[in-house]
């Protein structure tokens, strides 16, 4: 099973990549939420880190229901989902290595909105910079998990793709919050209080959100069409 | 019986499909699925194949999902991945032990061989087809399940799609297939199952099959 999670991985990875546009509609939003978000200041003002880290996580956020709209959809073209379906393993296969790719993806993207937040926002990395790499860590596997359960949800009705990120938001709060108030440890010099317990949410939704992919993701992906 | 249908029904909504369908498929031979438009044959293969649910009835399948090859309307493939690309992506879903070599292999006997590198995006409706067919061998089915396999092929193609159909039930394999072109397809199928008025109008030897009086 892990060989056919790693080959489903691979090739959207690939085709993302290589394809490019699907990762660059996803990162020019994101980059763009940001500078919009900077002329919210005065000249010479800087933003609290907490500010700067709601902001890259609503970045991110938003990033994450493009990448798993677009991961979904590129078995919509000639109907390969069918072929996923006829794999001789669990369908969950398809949730784990969608989500993998997503998980990459998203990390990708991040990368390029951390420098963003850091020039457009007036932040600086501080040496607590370990604490917020494990936020961005942990809440990515479960955004990764739980985008790649409604990707399916919403994926070959363009009816339903509005439906992932209204289902998505309220479901992540949770998530966001723990990422919000742990990364604001990396734009700050001093660890806001109650990181560990932030950290241990983080951990606990994801935990929920896997069990969640496990259990329900065969019900989502192998509806008739 | 490598498959087996135990009074399947089909409802949509309100609509029924079909009803109280049942056949078997043997090893070795060629069944030939008929009827007119919108009798089901689509839905009962999509059943057989486990794409689709029953509303009522039993499906029973002897034979392993990897050995298992469908061939529908859709050609399951990734325009931007090549011909190669494709097929080595669906060698590693159904973990097949095949190398890079046998999968050029396959290429050749679908006539794609020259076109391994090429995206499968810039394929005609034709190649696509080929292609899908070469997926289809490429775990070296015990069962097939075709629906309308010549759509959009040439007749060479059309000739070749019928080499491997045939070469399949020599291998052992059961072979299921919709087809439109029944006057031809007839001639290579050993039974015929007509669907007719929601059921099966005739399950028989293909030599005696009479559209007129089935339908």
């Amino acid at each position: 099973m892990l060989k056919a999670v790693w080959a489903i991985a691979r090739k959207d990875l690939r085709l993302t990549l290589a394809r490019g546009s699907g990762l660059a509609q996803a990162l020019l939003l994101g980059l763009l939420l940001l500078f919009v978000f900077s002329l919210s200041q005065q000249v010479g003002e800087t933003m609290s880190p907490q500010g700067a880290a709601a902001i890259f996580w609503l970045a991110s956020a938003f990033c994450q229901v493009l990448v798993f709209n677009m991961l979904y959809g590129l078995e919509e073209v000639n109907g390969a989902r069918g072929g996923l379906l006829l794999m001789p393993w669990p369908v969950q296969a398809v949730w784990l290595g969608k989500s993998l790719a997503g998980l990459v993806l998203l990390l990708l993207a991040q990368a390029v909105f951390l420098p963003a937040a850091v020039v457009f926002l007036g932040q600086q990395i501080s040496p607590l910079w370990s604490w917020a790499l494990c936020a961005v860590l942990l809440v990515d596997v479960g955004m990764a998990a739980l985008g790649s359960l409604l990707g399916a949800l919403s994926q070959g009705q363009a009816a339903r793709e509005s439906l992932l990120g209204i289902v998505l938001f309220p479901l992540l709060a949770p998530l966001l919050l723990a990422g919000i108030r742990v990364g604001a440890g990396g734009f700050a010099d001093a660890l806001p209080e109650g990181v560990t317990s932030w950290l241990g949410v983080a951990a606990a939704f994801d935990a929920l959100f896997l069990g969640a992919g496990i259990a329900l993701f065969g019900f989502i992906y192998a509806g008739e069409e | 019986m490598l498959l087996q249908l135990h009074h399947i029904t089909k409802i949509y909504g309100t609509r029924v499909i079909f009803k109280d369908v049942s056949l078997s498929v043997a090893p070795a031979g060629i069944t030939l699925l008929v009827g007119a438009n919108g009798a089901g044959k689509s839905t009962l293969l999509r059943i057989m194949a486990g794409l689709g649910r029953a509303s009522a009835g039993r499906v029973e399948r002897a034979v392993d999902d990897a050995r298992l090859g469908y061939l529908g309307h859709a050609t399951f493939l990734y325009p931007a991945l090549t011909a190669l690309e494709n097929l080595a992506f669906w060698r590693d879903i159904y973990a097949l032990p095949l190398s890079d070599g046998a999968l050029e292999t396959v290429l050749e006997r679908v006539e794609l061989a020259r076109h391994a590198h090429e995206r499968a995006g810039v394929f005609s409706r034709g190649m696509a087809q080929r292609l899908n067919l070469a997926r289809v061998l490429l775990s070296d089915p015990q069962l097939l399940l075709l629906d309308e396999p010549g759509t959009g092929l040439d007749t060479r193609s059309a000739g070749l799609l019928r080499r491997e159909i045939a070469a399949a039930r020599e291998r052992g394999a059961g072979v299921v297939w919709i087809s439109h072109d029944v006057a031809s397809d007839a001639a290579v199928a050993d039974r015929v199952v007509a669907l007719h008025d929601r059921r099966v109008a005739y399950d028989g030897p293909a030599s005696a099959y009479d559209p007129e009086r089935s339908c």
